[in-house]
């Protein structure tokens, strides 16, 4: 590292990165050049081990392989702020803003970007939009003292502490991309570690929390899945799939209530996700309610015709029903589809 | 009903996602107690050296181990597979290049 590197305090003491990761991702990248997600992906490691131009050509090129990545655009403003471009990264935050007003993060990250290039009436306005927004802002300004009787307040100490923060962004989601690396490969004690690395890092992110979850049930380790799980919906309550593992969870422990209450919130905030409303119809049928079940699967082949289990669990249905007609139509229809599907024959043959 | 299918449906979840098999390209049912896989049947890793001879044996064993484990999952009364690539019979899996051959 040189020392301008050093001076634009790119890089963190103790963060290893591993050579292993960079390695394989190069010879993707030399695989698939245009796949914007590789791009973004090794952006990230050469901004964590850093080699800021690299990353930000890296950035540069995810964005325009894909305009619309979102990920990568606020990477590369969390990588301007660190470089002290203030200006660059100005205008991504600002035009993030514009469009997601509610943001209280994006409102956190302007107000320290104000802070730090002097410009205290702006910080005030958006640290106070980050309060409104962000119940984790408001904890953490109010430890930190810029946050006292409901209104934002600088004095000597709270510049201090301002003038140091640190967004942490790239490096927490260093840790979250060397967790889903590791847990990939079935590490998941290791992964665990990253993920917890990175929500200790940045610790409203949702994300970290879910997938924290998402190990821990793979693990086995039913109670602390639903416990990040449950945080992470608190951080994000419009996470669908949250809700629908949660649901896998419980089923898995046999509390059929909560699988039941979970998978049909997850089918609320995804609507056009076959496979959830499959969910949903067999949580329905194994409780009797055959209406509600049929409903659902019928809604699922709607949204993909070709949904072989659907139809199948939907035929059953219609037996049960005493609607041979409608079954024999189904079956009829799984039959043209997988001819040799003897189960399918033999209810029809059945109903015949 | 004999077990609820939304469990056994779950437990096979976590079986995929445990195991070594690439589980983004398959789909999965459960019909009263009958398992319904689809799709094309790949491993996430080889734990074998290159040669094409211990590839095979290493994913013939990795299928064997796979219906063994959904078929003792409790309640389920069966297993259909109908994978793309792979295909049961008489007892043996075979790959379904070597059947068309």
């Amino acid at each position: 590292m040189d020392s301008e590197e050093r001076d634009r305090g790119i890089r963190k003491k103790g963060i290893p990165v591993n050579e292993q990761i960079m390695r394989e991702i190069e010879k993707e990248i030399q695989i698939h050049p245009n796949y914007a997600d590789l791009q973004n992906q090794f952006g990230l490691l050469l901004a964590v081990k850093g080699d800021p131009d690299g990353a930000e050509s890296h950035f540069l090129e995810a964005l325009h392989l894909n305009p619309k990545y979102r990920e990568t655009l606020l990477n590369l403003g969390y990588l301007y702020i660190e470089m002290k471009r203030w200006k660059d990264a100005e205008d991504i935050f600002l035009s993030e803003v514009r469009k997601h007003p509610k943001d209280g993060f994006l409102r956190h990250v302007l107000g320290i970007l104000y802070f730090q290039t002097q410009r205290q009436k702006q910080a005030a306005f958006h640290l106070q939009k980050a309060v409104q927004y962000h119940p984790y802002c408001r904890e953490y300004y109010q430890k930190i003292g810029v946050w006292k009787k409901g209104a934002i307040h600088f004095d000597q100490n709270t510049e201090k502490v301002l003038k140091r923060i640190r967004l942490n962004y790239h490096y927490a989601h260093f840790h979250n991309f060397v967790g889903l690396y590791l847990a990939k490969r079935g590490k998941s004690t290791q992964a665990v570690r990253e993920f917890r690395k990175a929500a200790r890092l940045k610790p409203d992110e949702s994300l970290f929390h879910a997938n924290l979850g998402t190990v821990y049930y793979y693990q086995g380790s039913y109670q602390k899945a639903v416990d990040e799980y449950e945080q992470s919906l608190k951080m994000d309550p419009h996470y669908g799939m949250g809700y629908a593992n949660l649901s896998y969870i419980y089923g898995l422990t046999r509390r059929i209530p909560e699988a039941l209450r979970y998978m049909e919130k997850a089918v609320r905030l995804n609507p056009g996700y076959a496979d959830l409303r499959y969910n949903l119809a067999l949580l329905y049928s194994d409780r009797k309610r055959q209406r509600e079940a049929i409903f659902e699967l019928k809604k699922a082949l709607r949204i993909n015709p070709n949904y072989l289990f659907a139809r199948i669990n939907l035929g059953v249905l219609y037996e049960d029903q005493k609607k041979w007609k409608e079954a024999g139509r189904e079956y009829r229809k799984i039959l043209r589809i997988t001819p040799e599907d003897e189960y399918v024959r033999q209810r029809l043959e059945r109903i015949s | 009903m004999l077990k609820e299918d939304f469990v056994i449906q779950s437990t096979i979840r976590r079986i995929l996602v445990r195991s070594n098999v690439d589980y983004s390209r398959l789909t999965f049912g459960t019909v009263r107690g009958i398992v319904y896989l689809q799709g094309t049947f790949e491993v996430s890793r080889f734990y074998v050296d290159g040669s094409a001879e211990s590839m095979k044996d290493f994913l013939m064993k990795t299928l064997v181990s796979l219906e063994k484990k959904i078929r003792s999952v409790p309640g389920v009364i069966d297993v259909n597979f109908q994978f793309l690539n792979w295909k049961k019979e008489k007892g043996q899996w075979i790959p379904k290049k070597e059947i068309e051959e």
